[in-house]
């Protein structure tokens, strides 16, 4: 490195990433990647996306195939320190990252979605030398799977290996948490959990002792699976599994939900509308499940496959504008199925969240979630490991989940006596399997797994949180 | 149109030319000039005017591409009024018409002169006018882009609105290190000359106030025959860093970081070479065939005397700086001059401080032309324009016959409105390729022995739009044309 190059780093502190791939998920990353602070280089073969994106965000676009030597070498892979290959094909994104190690020996994360290499992922990912393989569609499988474990529960966030959850839910009317405030409810159920967002009319809140409860406010609180299981059983909240689902839709994302569904014993149906695809399904899944060819957006095939008695719906066509159509359907021919809508563009999200379509994946998120937490961990190698990240409420507010791993000054103090930052919340810590909602007398030790709520953004180690 | 983020930066642009203002005050102070007070206040005054816009931050601070090019030119025009009050207060040039001319040249890099003395100016005002140039060389608002955090992606429309060239590239990811290092290359190439020029025993302050005319391509001199009475030496120096200040900064990108082969391959700059190779070689022939240049001003030139004067008209006139070190304009034949005209027109690169219509838009334009005429040929040949390998869009290719059909409508309409003042065509024509290329000297009675003062005020009215419109690649000033842009101001 040139004295010149030192010169203009001096106030820089981001990576250096070259994206291959300008579509929906390239742009997220981009967007997001840059508003933390990283230099993002964009690589597409379309010229006019390339022109947009470089218009919109400070980026760098470059036209060009991002598998050639000379492209790469012009978006500076030599002195990158990350590649992400997101383009339409998963074996050009692998080539993408193969050469990206050769050439400029950086790390480098590759999507790869196609079913044939869903088994092999991890092989591939030591073989080519690959930092992380990601597959969306896995992420939202999983993701629903879990949302359905939990019917009751808007969204599922799990933490130190599913020890912990923060489940975000609606309070419903005429619901005994109504008008009760934080420490009466403390008081009067002695829950080892702890309310650690409250949405209401779009206001966020952190609350305190003093805030009051109501009807209609959406809160996420964090627990452990087991207290959370019956808290919702004590404040009558149904959240007995569902045993049954519908998806509309044949796509990757059903293939692997069907998949984990029918593992852990709900019965699923699939509803496609080309042939061919259903029989392909139908030789690489199971024969207990039942693929059904027809229009799913037809209300009598809906009917006649039973939506009314199913215990969930789960619209994934490729148009987001029919999955949340078909989930306003179903929660009102049945306003007790459990419906989780894939979401793919982020736009007009506003509208889209005072739908109530109960719960609401975005793919894009998913994605961002794993990507931007992997760049911040990288972004410091200091004592506490960045371990999770996830966005919730409209990514207006992180969960982080950090690991301390080395000793540093704010160890084995007393949480009271810590100068923390304002509008966050320290929301548990993990010791040895065990989890613990801290007070102010309990301490931060060594070795802990510590989880943090707030509505600031961009930390990637936990000296961030302290003031000063 | 985002009003209140126009006038935000705005506010710092004057906060930042106020500040600017503060070093001719410091060499008021080594000179001893009573001026040097003057611009003391004047400088309070700009910042305090730009900090009130400055104070309250808009808290929309999108900015699209309407914004990017109406930020530019109010902000250019607000640049030449303030910076050319100390000129009429210390009653160095009492009329208001001629401060500005002079001021908007100075920005512009333009370097004509409405002087008709230049060497009875202060030392204070001789470096405020020779700074105009190095601060419009590469802009202020790209000064502004390196040094304000601007938040979201959308400045890079500020800087392609007032970086010269068909296409902007930026040269790292984000938008505030490509200004950042395009200052540092900037200001090293400066700091260079200065100390080449210093170790030719050029005084100190002469050394300052040529190089910031050669750092930004503008051409103000501070003595009356302009490069002419400095030694072969030092005009050797300036020639050459004229040139190199005339190169797309993307080249000295790359040899910064080591792609020595990227940097020689860029079609541009081999051009830009030839080109004034070509032009040297010309000149010299032409004037060997007529036997002009021997003797000038009583003394006879030798080969290398021709050659350093050639090579020095010849890349001050390419990079639009516009300094001379003999009148041209007496002594060559008129193949020469058509060579100066040409020179004139062509400009320098895209991505430099220098002006004109440019080595890449006239190779592109080149080339269209050439694809059209093998299209008579093969009327179904599928052919598409390159640029350094790459295939130039669709887009670019069009803005470039745009660019090129408004750059000629506004020469041809100026030269029409110039002609009133009843001069002859060469000295009409030539001023205003002077001033819309941002060089300064023409040719007859516009030529580098000479001053404009005896325009009248509507032909320098006209100038000045001009060399604004030239700086500016023409499209940011005739926005303020647009019945829209008026309409959305007063509809409030």
């Amino acid at each position: 490195m040139s004295i010149f190059d030192k010169l203009v780093n001096i106030t820089h502190k981001g990576l250096k990433i070259i994206i291959i791939g300008g579509g929906k998920i390239g742009s997220t990353l981009a967007d997001k990647l840059t508003l933390e602070g990283n230099d993002i280089t964009v690589i597409d073969n379309d010229p006019d996306v390339v022109e947009e994106l470089s218009a919109t965000l400070d980026i760098r676009g470059i036209h060009g195939n991002g598998s050639s030597y000379t492209t790469l070498m012009d978006a500076g892979i030599e002195s990158a320190d990350l590649l992400i290959a997101v383009t339409a094909s998963d074996e050009l994104n692998l080539l993408c990252c193969a050469l990206a190690k050769k050439v400029g020996n950086c790390a480098s994360i590759a999507r790869v979605r196609n079913p044939d290499y869903s088994e092999e992922l991890s092989y591939l990912r030591d073989r080519l030398d690959i930092s992380l393989i990601i597959n969306p569609e896995l992420e939202v499988a999983r993701e629903i799977t879990r949302l359905l474990h939990f019917p009751s529960a808007i969204s599922v966030n799990s933490f130190a290996r599913g020890s912990v959850d923060i489940i975000k839910f609606k309070i419903p009317a005429e619901n005994i948490l109504d008008n009760l405030t934080i420490s009466e409810f403390q008081h009067r159920y002695k829950f080892n959990l702890l309310i650690c967002v409250v949405e209401r009319n779009g206001v966020l809140t952190i609350p305190d002792g003093d805030f009051c409860l109501r009807s209609g406010d959406i809160i996420s609180f964090i627990s452990t699976p087991k207290v959370a299981y019956s808290f919702f059983k004590k404040i009558h909240l149904e959240s007995r599994k569902v045993n049954s689902a519908i998806i509309v839709g044949g796509g990757k994302t059903s293939y692997y939900l069907a998949k984990s569904l029918m593992q852990s014993g709900i019965s699923v149906k699939i509803i496609e509308q080309d042939e061919a695809r259903c029989t392909e399904l139908s030789s690489l899944l199971p024969e207990s499940l039942i693929i059904v060819n027809g229009n799913g957006t037809e209300e009598s095939l809906l009917m006649q496959e039973n939506l009314s008695q199913t215990g969930a719906l789960i619209p994934l066509t490729g148009i987001d504008e029919e999955n949340i159509l078909l989930t306003l359907y179903a929660l009102r021919i049945a306003p007790n199925i459990k419906a989780v809508t894939k979401v793919n563009r982020t736009n007009f999200s506003s509208v889209i969240n005072e739908l109530d379509l109960g719960s609401v994946v975005y793919p894009r998120h998913l994605v961002a979630e794993i990507i931007v937490k992997y760049v911040r961990a990288k972004k410091n190698s200091l004592g506490s490991n960045i371990e999770t990240l996830y966005y919730m409420y409209d990514e207006r507010v992180e969960a982080l989940e950090f690991n301390i791993s080395s000793n540093s000054d704010f160890l084995n103090i007393p949480l009271k006596n810590l100068k923390l930052k304002k509008r966050l919340l320290i929301a548990s810590i993990t010791r040895n399997g065990r989890a613990i909602i801290p007070g102010g007398d309990d301490v931060l030790k060594l070795g802990d797994s510590v989880i943090i709520v707030t509505t600031n953004k961009g930390y990637s180690e936990l000296n961030d949180i302290f003031e000063g | 149109m985002n009003y209140r983020a126009v006038i935000y930066i705005l506010g710092w642009v004057l906060v930042i030319e106020g500040a600017f203002m503060l070093l001719p005050f410091i060499v008021g102070l080594i000179y001893s000039e009573q001026q040097g007070f003057i611009y003391l206040a004047v400088s309070i005054a700009t910042m305090l005017i730009g900090a009130i816009a400055v104070l309250s931050k808009p808290k929309n601070m999108n900015f699209f591409v309407r914004e990017g090019f109406a930020v530019v030119s109010t902000s250019w025009i607000f640049l030449s009024i303030f910076g050319c009050i100390p000129f009429i207060i210390t009653g160095e040039i009492p009329s208001f018409t001629d401060a500005l001319f002079e001021t908007i040249s100075g920005f512009t890099t333009t370097g004509t002169s409405i002087l008709t003395d230049v060497e009875a100016l202060s030392h204070v005002s001789l470096f405020w006018r020779s700074f105009t140039h190095w601060i419009g060389g590469m802009g202020v608002l790209v000064f502004l882009l390196a040094l304000l955090p601007m938040t979201g992606g959308s400045h890079i429309h500020i800087m392609r609105a007032e970086s010269p060239g068909p296409t902007v590239d930026k040269l790292v990811p984000k938008v505030r290190e490509t200004a950042a290092i395009l200052y540092i290359i900037y200001f090293v190439l400066t700091m260079l000359e200065i100390i080449f020029l210093t170790v030719g025993k050029m005084p100190f302050f002469d050394a300052v106030t040529i190089t910031f005319g050669s750092a930004g391509t503008g051409g103000f001199a501070i003595k009356a025959d302009s490069l002419g009475s400095y030694s072969p030496y030092l005009q050797w120096v300036v020639g050459i860093f004229m040139m190199l200040f005339g190169i797309n900064f993307s080249f000295y990108f790359l040899v910064i970081t080591r792609r020595f082969r990227q940097a020689f391959k860029l079609e541009e700059v081999r051009n830009y070479i030839s080109i004034i190779i070509a032009a040297v070689a010309i000149i010299i022939i032409a004037c060997a065939v007529n036997n002009s240049m021997n003797v000038i001003d009583g003394n006879s030139w030798t080969f290398s005397d021709k050659l350093r004067h050639t090579f020095f008209q010849v890349s001050s006139l390419i990079t639009t700086t516009g300094f001379s070190t003999f009148d041209y304009d007496k002594y060559w034949p008129e193949v020469a001059k058509m060579v100066v005209i040409g020179l004139m027109l062509c400009g320098a690169c895209a991505g430099s401080t220098g002006g004109g219509i440019k080595v890449s838009r006239l190779t592109i334009l080149f080339k269209t032309v050439k694809k059209e005429i093998t299209m008579f040929f093969h009327p179904k040949r599928v052919l598409k324009i390159k640029s350094d390998n790459k295939v130039v869009n669709h887009e670019t290719i069009r803005s470039i016959n745009v660019f090129f059909i408004a750059y000629t409508m506004i020469l041809a309409s100026s030269v029409f409105i110039v002609s009133f003042d009843g001069h002859d065509f060469s000295t009409n024509f030539s001023a205003v390729v002077a001033t819309l290329n941002n060089i300064g000297p023409g040719l007859s009675g516009a030529g580098p022995a000479c001053n404009f003062s005896f325009f009248s005020p509507l032909s320098k009215y006209v100038m000045m739009f001009d060399m604004l419109a030239g700086r500016l690649e023409i499209f940011p000033m005739l926005v303020l044309f647009a019945p829209e842009f008026w309409k959305s101001i007063f509809r409030k």
